[in-house]
């Protein structure tokens, strides 16, 4: 076992190495775009030069006479196809190439399509068109904005919860503070660049495109081309990073099979990393104002979280962080509200850890405010407010192991070695800080199906639309049914990432392992159902152990009165060759038409606060050092210590891997990532990855990650929570608050950069 | 310009520039210029070179736009879609490939400025038999990916690190690594996986 495998603890399984590893080190994974098709013509995109407007012309004379171009769909050729819509699988309801209107920067006016990818591209930068144009409003502070409450707006966000009376409380409090924040505009950038390969036999439509969500898409699409869905079929078998950006459908998709309809060939439009800023989503700025009153003792009285966040203008997106933020601490009186403000931007949309990772890292920044104000260790001051129930409805949690997240990480990261005055660990020329911060995030489920075949030779395959997008979810889906079945996971396959598997829903949320795991052993049940049936039958090898209780194991049957049966003699005496069993799972309390919804192409997640009886949510904290050097203000991260407490783990090895990846990405929250914006224009102005900064291998040094074992049987069939934006939520705050120990400079805005370090 | 030697050349400054010894000669029409032969010395970038390319120690003879990149070459005309395209501007290194055992970003490298040399993809570090490369291995073992997107472009390039000297610690690694960006962010398992793989590379 090497640091990569942990040990597996308490409701843990085992650090089983990912079962496409070999697929991917030898280049043998297929991602969309690798996907060979015969005859393929190549398209390319050409995108508005303003943010606000309509177009008076599009000029594609110099365009077509490139040699080698077949076709350009362009403003107005979109006749008999719908519209793309806004909500559960649509990025936006901006249409681009139905209406002249332009609502931002970058929105597709054009797709070229020639022989080559080098013609197409030649093309379309050779595009033009006249816009009769507007002022735009890029965001916060522009002119021409509009805002407006965002609860009820999306069905993700129907409420501004609230308990007590805030007001009253934090008048009375004795030590309070109210700040703002901010956190800035940024970009998922996964790796693999976006794509869509449309491919046309007669009425059938196939598309090859990195999907995080291929039951929805087939469903958005056919409604768009007004074909019936069971002609549609979304391939997706291996996802090059996603992090949200390829959860939702963006109005390309429907474009490119327009295209490839027309010039009657497969077409593959791979999008530039630079037209990515703007025809895909992205996770928007937003502004927090947080005030909190606490006694003297350092028991919180008082809470209030306001947010802003930016959006389209005519989408209502909104991640709205504050079901979660309102709901961390034993606060007595609570008070919330979040709104929207309409701008000339594209509709964003989800990115890792969608509304925790803003909303959080105001909270937990001011929860280190707090804690200073108070002269308390920030450690103890959360120790102190540490909820029996969550303050807004009085509802238990299923489970909270943040205070022994707490305790493992501080004592792994050495805390108690922390002088606690503000720029009292200096090391030579380095000024050290160390901070901490809670993460949290909804633990939610969705519907979910999932076929299991076995065959007499102890061959298992797994069927599951859901997505492998470098969570281990196949390795994972695989070790449930190893497990349940007794065979080795060799022996077991899994195919996922194709609309025509069992349907699953969005790989968003965390609530892959979940909704899979909990559908799969649902199948595997029915197996072993079947199994045990025949096998204490009367003509069955184990008949007359009635009574007993049966297990799987090592291609047996094995019962607790020491009697057991090969599997090929049960399937021998079934005069079969292979069980087949199909399952259908959904989470308790799910509506009476989320299986049908399912089918729909639409996820019911459930979970999180919607319970009666409990709330669902996993936890974390967070250690970090940082230093900075005295002369120059360059900020590092030595050292950074996670523990997490998730429910079931499926995998010690993927679970650790996707905790440590979110640590990172705090780190690039924190440091790095932001999307600049030439207010002028509304445009995106760093838009590739030398400009906008992520984390390399030489920003981060020693990480540790710290798997707290915690048993829940109230989440879900499965038990487990799912972790894989808990890692990133609560890192920046980490940071920020290091920063601050460090320093004495309290950062408010992300992200923290040298600038403002200087004096 | 013209005097420049072709393998020297970056793609960008051929963009930019008019390079003389750019093409072999046209081979397919593709435009009513290209249907009857030009002199080389005013070759279009978009007229077709015939070129041969030694792949994974297997030639193979092309006929390439002369703006295709190696790495579209790869993909697109050789099949060899294991070298993966991130950035197409030399940022991410997702395509990097060893050119005489040298680390590329085949990207930011034409597919006729290579003719002549070895060059060597993922899909040719396994042994004929199915071995993995040591390297392989070890991003295995330390779970040093997670979509896998980068992993292609880490090896080659952790290979090509280690071939350079640049393996000696943690410390180098991170640093000689660092223009592989993982966004996934395996970045401590992909220092721990060429930590365990050096020296056996260095004797593969």
């Amino acid at each position: 076992m090497n640091q990569a495998a942990p040990a597996p603890k308490e409701n843990m399984g085992n650090p089983v190495p990912r079962i496409d590893a070999r697929l991917k080190v030898t280049g043998q994974a297929g991602y969309s775009a690798d996907l060979p098709t015969a005859n393929m013509a190549y398209g390319a995109l050409a995108t508005s030069s303003i943010a606000k407007g309509s177009i008076t012309a599009v000029r594609l004379e110099k365009a077509r006479k490139v040699p080698g171009v077949l076709d350009i769909v362009s403003v107005g050729d979109m006749d008999g196809i719908d519209k793309p819509k806004f909500g559960n699988t649509g990025a936006s309801s901006i249409a681009p190439l139905h209406d002249k209107a332009i609502f931002h920067d970058g929105q597709i006016i054009a797709l070229v399509v020639a022989e080559t990818f080098e013609a197409a591209e030649e093309a379309a930068a050779l595009i033009r068109a006249d816009y009769a144009e507007e002022t735009p409003s890029a965001g916060f502070d522009s002119r021409g904005t509009e805002m407006e409450p965002a609860a009820g707006k999306s069905p993700l966000f129907k409420e501004d919860v609230k308990a007590g009376d805030f007001d009253a409380a934090y008048a009375a409090a004795a030590v309070k503070i109210d700040e703002k924040y901010s956190t800035p505009t940024q970009h998922h950038n996964p790796i693999e660049l976006f794509s869509t390969t449309a491919v046309w036999q007669g009425d059938q439509l196939t598309v090859y495109e990195p999907s995080q969500n291929v039951t929805g898409w087939k469903a958005e699409l056919a409604r768009q081309l007004k074909i019936d869905p069971a002609n549609v079929r979304i391939v997706s078998p291996y996802v090059g990073g996603a992090f949200g950006s390829k959860g939702p459908m963006t109005a390309r998709t429907a474009i490119v099979a327009v295209a490839a309809r027309s010039v009657g060939r497969p077409v593959r439009c791979v999008v530039s990393r630079i037209q990515a800023y703007g025809t895909q989503t992205y996770r928007a700025e937003t502004r927090h104002r947080i005030r909190i009153g606490a006694n003297q003792d350092g028991r919180i009285t008082a809470f209030a979280h306001e947010g802003w966040e930016v959006t389209s203008r005519p989408d209502p997106y909104v991640v709205g962080g504050t079901s979660a933020t309102g709901r961390m601490y034993d606060y007595g009186s609570v008070l919330t509200h979040v709104s929207l403000v309409h701008a000339d931007r594209n509709t964003p949309g989800y990115m890792r850890s969608p509304p925790e990772t803003p909303y959080v890292y105001a909270l937990e920044n001011a929860m280190d405010e707090m804690a200073v104000a108070l002269g308390m260790d920030p450690v103890e001051f959360r120790r102190v407010n540490e909820p029996q129930k969550e303050p807004i409805g009085g509802k238990p949690f299923s489970s909270r192991s943040l205070v022994k997240c707490y305790d493992q990480a501080a004592e792994a990261f050495g805390w108690s070695k922390r002088e606690a005055a503000v720029g009292s660990m200096r090391d030579g020329d380095w000024l050290v800080g160390m901070g901490c911060a809670t993460a949290i995030y909804p633990t939610a489920a969705a519907p979910c199906a999932a076929r299991v075949r076995l065959t007499t030779d102890g061959e298992v395959r797994v069927q599951c639309g859901s997505h492998e997008i470098g969570t281990g979810v196949r390795t994972v889906a695989a070790q449930m049914a190893a497990e349940r079945l007794g065979i080795e996971m060799d022996k077991v396959s899994v195919e996922m990432g194709d609309s025509a598997l069992p349907p699953a829903p969005v790989s968003g949320g965390s609530i892959s392992t979940a909704s899979v795991c909990s559908a799969v052993l649902k199948a595997c049940d029915a197996v072993r159902a079947k199994l045990f049936a025949a096998a204490v039958a009367e003509a069955g090898p184990l008949a007359g152990s009635g009574n007993a209780k049966l297990e799987m194991s090592q291609e047996k049957i094995v019962a607790d009165n020491g009697k057991s049966a090969k599997l090929s003699d049960v399937f021998k005496t079934m005069q079969i060759g292979a069980i087949e069993e199909y399952a259908e799972f959904a989470p308790k309390g799910s509506s009476p038409e989320a299986l049908k919804k399912l089918y729909a192409g639409q996820s019911e997640f459930h979970g999180g606060d919607q319970d009666k009886d409990s709330v669902k949510y996993a936890f974390g904290a967070e250690f970090v050092e940082v230093r900075i050097n005295s002369h120059t203000r360059e900020i590092r991260v030595p050292r950074i210590v996670g523990a997490f407490a998730a429910g079931r783990i499926m995998n010690t090895r993927t679970a650790r891997s996707q905790l440590m990846g979110g640590m990172i990405w705090g780190i690039g929250q924190a440091l790095h990532e932001a999307t600049e914006i030439d207010k002028r224009h509304a445009r995106y102005v760093n838009r590739d990855l030398q400009d906008y900064l992520v984390p390399v291998n030489a920003d981060v040094k020693q990480l540790e990650v710290i798997l707290v074992p915690e048993i829940d049987h109230e989440v879900n069939p499965a038990g487990v929570k799912g972790l894989g934006e808990l890692g990133n939520v609560g890192t920046a705050a980490a940071v920020a608050s290091a920063v601050y120990h460090a320093t004495g400079k309290r950062i408010r805005d992300l992200p923290i950069r040298i600038d403002h370090l200087i004096v | 310009m013209s005097e420049t030697p072709l393998a020297s050349l970056s793609r960008r400054s051929f963009m930019t520039g008019s390079v003389s010894a750019a093409a072999a000669g046209p081979l397919m029409a593709t435009s009513a210029k290209a249907a009857a032969p030009q002199p080389a010395a005013s070759a279009e970038p978009r007229d077709l070179s015939a070129i041969s390319l030694r792949i994974n120690k297997q030639p193979y003879n092309l006929a390439l736009d002369n703006r295709t990149s190696l790495l579209d070459a790869l993909r697109d005309h050789v099949g060899l879609t294991g070298t993966k395209k991130g950035c197409d501007h030399g940022q991410c290194g997702a395509c990097t490939v060893l050119v005489d055992g040298k680390r590329v970003l085949s990207c930011l490298s034409f597919a006729v400025m290579n003719k002549g040399h070895e060059i060597t993809t993922v899909e040719g570090l396994a042994s004929a038999d199915g071995n993995l490369h040591p390297m392989q291995q070890a991003f295995i073992d330390n779970d040093a990916f997670q979509c896998g997107y980068c992993t292609p472009g880490q090896i080659m390039s952790a290979i090509g690190c280690i071939n350079e000297g640049h393996a000696g610690s943690e410390g180098d690694i991170r640093e000689y690594m660092s223009g592989n960006l993982c966004r996934c962010a395996a970045y401590p398992n992909i220092v721990a996986a060429i930590m365990q793989a050096q020296d056996e590379t260095r004797k593969a």
